[in-house]
C-alpha cells in the first residue's frame, strides 16, 4: 500500500508502524513510551504526527499504516505538540539532573560526585575527582565564598553539606602522598537541559531530614539516571530553558527505592510511561488514577523483575547504581 | 470485631477465609473475573481486608500486580474500614450549583471530623462526595446508606441525621395484616430513584398501610419514572370508573384522605367507622388546611400538562402507566413486537439497512451513526460478537439512562436482540454504573422474565436466532464510558482506553467484533420497526433524527426527565416545558453535555436541539445533561468544576490528558482564588485547545469544552477574577461576608452560625468575624432584613 509522508510517497507493509515507516525514509520521530522489541501502549505522544485528512494529532508509534494515509510529521504545528508534552510531563517530574552546588562551583568540581564517593568510603576516588578539578595542593575552595554551599538543597532541609570542610578532609588524607596517578577530570555539560526540583515542601523536608543519612550528610540531588534520559536529550534537541508550567507532583520527591540487584527506581522521576509495567510480569504496577497515578513495585514482588528493565526507562527513573543505599 | 482476644482474632481469620473461598467458588478464579470478585468481597466485608487479598492471590489467578492496578483504579474499591452509615453527598453539577460544597463541609463540622477523617470516632458515620446520584431535580442530595434525601440545606444537615437515625428505631418496629375488600381501580406511583429520594417509598408503605386500614383493597402499582421530578412523589389514582387524577407532591398524611375520596371501603360499618375517623382527623390535624386534595383540577395539574405538552416519547414510551418489571403489560402495549418482526420478516443486512436509512445517531455523546456500527459490525464473519449495552453513564448531571433502564427494561432488551440479530451476534452485556443498584436489580429481573417468556436464550420465539444477555457492573470510572475502556474493564483491567483503529467493532471484548450502543440508542429501535422509517424521519432535524432524553436541572423551575423531539430549541425547553428560569432571576446559560459540553449563553439559546449545530458552538450533545444557569452562577467556577472531575476520572494514561488538565486547573485554582495573572487565560486556552487536539481518547478530546466554551462567551469573567473580582459572590477566596446598616440585631445569623463566627450581641448591629467565618451563607439565608452581603475582598465596597 502506499501512504504520503511529508508529501512523499512512500510504499508500507500491512501492519507497519507510522515510526517505522517514517524512519525508514529518513525521518526521526523522538518517542519516550516506545522501545523497540518490547511492550508498550501510546502514552507519551512525543512522537506525535498528523492525520491531514482528517485533522487528527496521532502517535506514529503505535498508529499502523492504511492505504492512502496522508501525514505531517514535521511541521511547526507538530513540533510545537511535542514540546508541549515534553514540558508538560517535566511539569511533574521533580528532579535535578545535576546537582546544584556542583552547577555553580567556579572550579568546576563535581562535588556530588566527589560527596558519592566519599560517602562510599571510597576516599581514593573522591581525591581523584578534586585533583581533577583543582591545581592541588592549592585547595581551591580557601579563595572562595562556597556558593556550594549556598545552593546546597539539604541547607532547606536543615544544614547544609559542610562541603569544604569535606573537601579538606579528603586531600588531608592524602596530604603526603605525590604522584596519585589518574586524575578524575570530569566536566559537566551545562549546555544541556537542566531539570530542577523546585522547593520541597514542609512534609518532604521532615521525611529527608528522617531518611537520607549518608555520611556526609548529602542528599545526592544529582540524577543516578541522566546518562542515558531520553526525557533530558529531547528537552536539550528543543531548546527547552525550564517548564512554562508550575511544577507539582504527587510523587514522593528524592525516595530512593531499592527493587533487585543493582537496580533502583525513584518514583518523583516516573514519567508512567509503563514500559516497566507492561514488560514485567507481576512485577512493576500502577496505582491509583489520573494525574496522581504512580507505577510502584510492592517489596512481594522486587523478585519477578530483571535488572534489564532499567534500559527500557526513558527517564531516570530506573537506573543501575552500585551505590550503597543512602536510604533505610 | 473490637477484640483483641488470640483464639477470637484466629476463628475471625478462619471465617474469612471461608467467606472468601464461598466467593470465589461462585465468581471464579481466572483473571477477568477480578472486579466481580471485589464487588462481592466489598459486600461481604464493607472493604477489601487484606486478609481477604491474600486469599485471593493464593486461590485465583489474580496476582498482586493486577489487584493494586485494577483495585485502586476504580473508586468504587475500599481499602480501609468504613464507618457503619455511609454518607454519600452528591456534587454532580446541580447539586454543585445549588452548594454541595456547603453540605458537605456541613456534614463534617455537624459530625465532627477533623483533618483528613472520612469517619466519626464512634465509627457511626462516613462521609464520601460522589460524582453524581441522579436526582439532580432535587440538589442537593445526600444518600445516608439506601436513604436518599433532597433539597438538603447546610442549616438542616443536623435534621436529616436525627431523622436517619430515628427512621433506623422504625424499621425495627413490625407491621400488622388487616383484611380488605377488593375494589376496582388502581393508584400509580413513581418508583425510580428520584422519586425514591424524594419520599416514593414513604408514600408506598403509607398506601399500603393506610389501605390495610381503611379496609380497600386497591392495586398499588409501582410504575417506572414519571419525569417530573420536581412534582414527586407522585401518584395516579384511577378510580373505578376508570378516570384519572394526578396528586403531584403528596405527602404520607394526605394518603388517608386522597385514598378515603376515591374508594368505599368494604363494609357498612367500617365505611361508617372510617368516615368518623376521617373526620376527627380532619378536624385535629392542620395539615389538611394546605391540602392537595381541595385544590382545583388545573392547579394541581397545570404545570405538569405544560411540562410534557413539548415532550414527546419513544424511549419512554409508556411513560407513567407501565410497571417497569410486567412484561404481560409491556406486551400487551406492542413490547417484543418490534423483535418478531425482525426475526421473523426481516433479513439481518435488512434491519442494519433499515438502521442506517433512519439516520439514527449515538445517544452517547458523540453522535456517531448508529447503522455505520452496525454495518461494521455485520460484515464480520467472525461466528462470536458481542453487543454491549453502554450503561455507564458517568456524566455528573445526567440520569437519563438510569431512568430508562429502572422504568422501561424490557425496551432496552428488545433494542439489544434487535442489534444483536442485525449484527449476528450472539452475546449481549448489560454494562451498568455500581451507582445504579436499582437499574441492575431492574434488569437482572427482567432478564429473567424473558429467559422464562424464551424471549431471551436458544432459539428465541421460536427461530434460529439465539442471544443471551450478562450483566456486568461498572466499578466506578467515568473513563469507562469510553468504548475501548469499557472493554478493557470488562476484561479485568483497569479501564485504559485503546488506541483505535482497530475499532471494537473489528476488535473488541476478547478480542472478537463487538458492537457498544448507549442505552438510549437502544431505547430508540422498537419505535424505528414499530412505527415504520416514515415516521420516525418526520421527528427532528435533517441530521439529528428522532428524540433526545434530557435531565433538565440546575436553576430551574420545573426540573426533572424531558424527551424531545430534535429541532426544539434550549429556549422552548427552558420557558415552554421548565417553566423559566427559577426564582425569577435572569437566565445565564446553558450547560449542555456535563463535563464534555460546554455553557451556550442565554443570547444563543434559540439554538435547536440538534448534534451538529451544539459541536458548532463548541458544546456537545453528551450524554444528556441539561443544567440552567442563572446570572447568580459565576462561569469560571462552573468551568474549574467540571476540570477538577475531569482531572479526577482521567485515566492518567496520555500526557496531555493527565497532566495537561491538571495544569489547566492549577490555572482555573488560581483565577478563583485571585491569584492569576493576565496571562495566565492565555496559556489556560492555549493548554485547552492542545489538549482537546492531542488528548488520545474521547475523555481528554472533550475535558477541555467547558473552559473554551466559557472562554468564548464570557471571557470578560475570567479577566474580572484575575482582578480579584467574583460578580456572582461565588468564588469564596475572593469575598467575605459583611454586615450592612440594615441589620436590627435580631440575632438570628448568630444563632445559624455553624462556627460561631457572629457573636451574639442583641439589638446591636452584627459584625462577622472574617477569620473565623467558613461562607457557608447560613447568616444570608436566615437574615430576614436582607442585611448581609458578599463583598470583594479587594475593595470593601459592596458590590450589586
Amino acid at each position: 500500500m502506499q501512504i504520503l509522508i511529508n508529501g512523499k510517497t512512500v510504499t508500507a507493509q500491512e501492519g507497519e508502524t507510522i515510526l517505522k515507516i517514517a524512519e525508514r525514509i529518513g525521518y526521526s520521530i523522538p518517542t519516550l513510551c516506545y522501545a523497540d522489541g518490547a511492550k508498550h501502549k501510546s502514552s507519551c505522544m512525543v512522537c506525535a504526527v498528523k492525520n491531514t485528512q482528517n485533522g487528527q494529532i496521532i502517535p506514529s508509534c503505535s498508529t499502523v499504516a492504511t492505504d492512502g494515509m496522508q501525514l505531517d510529521t514535521e511541521s511547526d504545528e507538530i513540533q510545537q505538540i511535542r514540546l508541549m508534552s515534553l514540558e508538560l510531563l517535566l511539569s511533574d517530574h521533580r528532579a535535578d539532573c545535576e546537582a546544584p552546588c556542583s552547577m555553580v562551583c567556579p572550579k568546576g568540581l563535581d562535588v556530588e560526585r566527589m560527596l558519592s564517593f566519599y560517602d562510599a568510603e571510597d576516599y581514593q576516588a573522591a581525591y581523584d575527582v578534586i585533583a581533577g578539578a583543582f591545581q592541588l595542593p592549592e585547595v581551591g575552595c580557601d579563595s572562595c565564598k562556597a556558593p556550594c554551599e549556598k545552593a546546597c538543597r539539604r541547607g532547606t532541609v536543615d544544614e547544609p553539606v559542610a562541603i569544604r570542610k569535606i573537601i579538606h578532609e579528603v586531600v588531608d588524607l592524602f596530604a603526603d602522598k605525590t604522584d596519585l596517578g589518574g586524575k578524575d577530570k570530569f566536566n559537566i555539560d551545562k549546555k544541556l537541559f537542566q531539570s530542577k526540583l523546585g522547593r520541597f515542601s514542609d512534609d518532604e523536608k521532615e521525611r529527608l531530614k528522617e531518611t537520607v543519612t549518608t555520611k556526609s550528610s548529602c542528599l545526592h540531588c544529582a540524577c543516578s539516571g541522566k546518562s542515558d534520559c531520553k526525557l533530558r536529550e529531547y528537552s536539550s534537541a528543543a531548546g527547552i530553558k525550564r517548564t512554562r508550567y508550575g511544577l507539582s507532583s504527587t510523587l514522593p520527591v528524592m525516595q530512593k527505592e531499592h527493587v533487585t540487584g543493582n537496580l533502583w527506581f525513584e518514583q518523583a522521576k516516573c514519567v508512567r510511561c509503563g514500559l516497566c509495567v507492561y514488560n514485567s510480569t507481576n512485577g512493576f504496577t500502577f496505582k491509583d488514577r489520573g494525574f496522581g497515578m504512580q507505577v510502584v513495585i510492592p517489596t512481594e514482588n522486587k523478585g519477578n523483575v530483571s535488572e534489564k528493565l532499567a534500559q527500557l526507562c526513558p527517564s531516570g527513573a530506573l537506573y543501575f547504581s552500585t551505590k550503597t543505599p543512602v536510604e533505610k | 470485631m473490637s477484640c483483641n482476644c488470640e483464639n477470637n482474632g484466629q476463628q475471625t481469620l478462619d471465617q474469612t477465609i471461608a467467606k472468601v473461598d464461598a466467593i470465589i467458588g461462585r465468581i471464579g478464579t481466572e483473571r477477568n473475573v477480578i472486579i466481580p470478585l471485589l464487588q462481592a468481597l466489598q459486600e461481604e466485608f464493607s472493604y477489601l481486608p487484606g486478609d481477604a487479598i491474600e486469599r485471593i492471590y493464593e486461590k485465583t489467578e489474580i496476582d498482586r500486580a493486577q489487584l493494586i492496578s485494577v483495585s485502586t483504579f476504580y473508586s468504587q474499591f475500599r481499602h480501609i474500614p468504613y464507618g457503619k452509615h455511609l454518607i454519600k453527598v452528591c456534587t454532580g453539577t446541580a447539586c454543585h450549583v445549588k452548594g454541595a460544597t456547603n453540605v458537605y463541609d456541613s456534614f463534617r463540622r455537624e459530625l465532627k471530623m477533623d483533618h483528613d477523617n472520612i469517619t466519626t470516632n464512634d465509627q457511626l458515620f462516613s462521609i464520601e462526595k460522589v460524582a453524581c446520584l441522579g436526582c439532580c431535580t432535587l440538589a442537593p442530595v445526600v444518600q445516608i446508606d439506601e436513604k436518599i434525601y433532597g433539597h438538603v440545606l447546610p442549616g438542616k444537615v443536623n435534621e436529616v441525621i436525627d431523622e436517619f437515625l430515628e427512621q433506623e428505631i422504625q424499621q425495627q418496629k413490625a407491621t400488622v395484616k388487616k383484611t380488605k375488600s377488593r375494589v376496582p381501580g388502581e393508584i400509580r406511583l413513581g418508583m425510580g430513584s428520584c422519586c425514591q429520594a424524594s419520599g416514593s417509598s414513604d408514600i408506598y408503605k403509607e398506601l399500603h398501610k393506610t389501605s390495610d386500614e381503611l379496609g380497600i383493597d386497591v392495586t398499588i402499582k409501582s410504575v417506572g419514572c414519571v419525569g417530573v421530578c420536581n412534582k414527586v412523589p407522585l401518584i395516579d389514582v384511577v378510580d373505578e370508573k376508570g378516570e384519572i387524577t394526578r396528586y403531584p407532591n403528596v405527602k404520607p398524611e394526605e394518603i388517608k384522605e386522597i385514598l378515603h375520596y376515591h374508594f368505599k371501603p368494604g363494609s357498612l360499618l367500617k365505611r361508617l367507622k372510617n368516615n368518623l375517623f376521617n373526620r376527627v382527623d380532619t378536624y385535629h390535624t392542620d395539615l389538611t388546611w394546605n391540602n392537595v386534595i381541595w385544590k382545583p383540577e388545573n392547579e394541581r395539574t397545570g404545570v405538569i400538562n405544560s411540562f410534557l405538552s413539548e415532550q414527546i416519547h419513544i424511549a419512554t414510551e409508556g411513560y407513567g402507566y407501565l410497571a417497569p418489571l410486567n412484561l404481560e403489560e409491556y406486551m400487551g402495549h406492542g413490547g417484543f413486537n418490534a423483535l418478531k418482526k425482525v426475526v421473523s420478516e426481516y433479513r439481518p443486512n435488512e434491519v442494519v439497512k433499515t438502521v442506517l436509512e433512519s439516520g439514527l445517531r449515538g445517544r452517547g455523546g458523540g453522535g456517531f451513526p448508529t447503522g455505520k456500527k452496525w454495518e461494521m459490525v455485520a460484515t464480520s464473519t467472525s461466528p462470536e460478537k458481542y453487543v454491549i449495552c453502554n450503561g455507564d453513564e458517568g456524566d455528573p448531571g445526567a440520569f437519563m439512562d438510569r431512568m430508562i433502564l429502572e422504568s422501561y427494561p424490557f425496551r432496552v432488551i428488545e433494542g439489544m436482540l434487535i442489534a444483536g440479530y442485525a449484527t449476528g451476534a450472539n452475546k449481549g452485556v448489560f454494562y451498568i454504573r455500581a451507582e445504579y443498584p436499582l437499574a441492575v436489580k431492574r434488569i437482572r429481573a427482567a432478564l429473567e422474565f424473558c429467559r422464562e417468556k424464551n424471549l431471551l436464550g436458544k432459539n428465541i420465539a421460536g427461530t434460529n436466532f439465539s442471544f443471551d444477555i450478562e450483566i456486568f457492573e461498572g466499578a466506578g470510572a467515568f473513563v469507562c464510558g469510553e468504548e475501548t475502556a469499557l472493554i478493557a474493564s470488562i476484561e479485568g483491567e483497569r479501564g485504559f482506553p485503546k488506541q483505535r483503529p482497530p475499532y471494537p467493532a473489528v476488535a473488541g471484548l476478547n478480542g472478537l467484533p463487538t458492537l457498544v450502543n448507549n442505552v438510549e440508542t437502544l431505547s430508540q429501535l422498537s419505535f424505528i420497526i414499530n412505527k415504520g422509517l416514515n415516521k420516525y424521519l418526520k421527528i427532528g432535524t435533517d441530521n439529528s433524527k428522532g428524540t433526545k432524553v434530557f435531565a433538565l436541572a440546575g436553576k430551574i423551575k420545573n426540573g426533572g426527565l424531558i424527551e424531545v423531539p430534535m429541532g426544539i430549541t434550549l429556549n422552548q425547553i427552558i420557558e415552554d416545558i421548565g417553566g423559566g428560569v427559577e426564582g425569577g432571576e435572569k437566565l445565564k446559560a446553558v450547560q449542555i453535555g456535563g463535563p464534555s459540553g460546554g455553557c451556550i449563553p442565554a443570547n444563543l439559546c434559540d439554538v435547536q436541539v440538534d448534534f451538529d449545530a451544539f459541536n458548532q458552538m463548541g458544546a456537545m450533545m453528551g450524554s444528556g445533561g441539561l443544567v440552567v444557569l442563572s446570572e447568580k452562577d459565576c462561569m469560571v467556577d462552573m468551568a474549574r468544576y467540571f476540570l477538577s472531575f475531569t482531572c479526577e476520572q482521567s485515566c492518567g494514561k496520555c500526557t496531555f490528558c493527565r497532566v495537561g488538565i491538571r495544569r489547566m486547573l492549577d490555572i482555573l485554582d488560581r483565577l478563583c482564588s485571585g491569584n492569576a495573572v493576565m496571562e495566565d487565560i492565555d496559556k489556560l486556552e492555549e493548554l485547552a485547545i492542545n489538549v482537546k487536539k492531542s488528548s488520545l481518547c474521547g475523555l481528554g478530546k472533550t475535558a477541555p469544552n467547558p473552559v473554551l466554551t466559557t472562554l468564548k462567551y464570557f471571557r470578560s469573567e475570567y479577566e474580572e477574577h484575575v482582578q480579584g473580582l467574583c460578580k456572582t459572590g461565588t468564588c469564596k477566596d475572593l469575598i467575605q461576608y459583611v454586615v450592612t446598616d440594615d441589620c436590627i440585631g435580631c440575632t438570628k445569623c448568630a444563632k445559624a452560625c455553624p462556627v460561631d463566627a457572629i457573636p451574639y450581641t442583641p439589638y446591636e448591629v452584627h459584625r462577622i468575624n472574617t477569620e473565623t467565618c467558613v461562607k457557608c451563607g447560613l447568616c444570608i439565608d436566615e437574615c430576614a432584613f436582607d442585611a448581609i452581603k458578599k463583598v470583594p475582598i479587594k475593595d470593601t465596597v459592596a458590590s450589586e
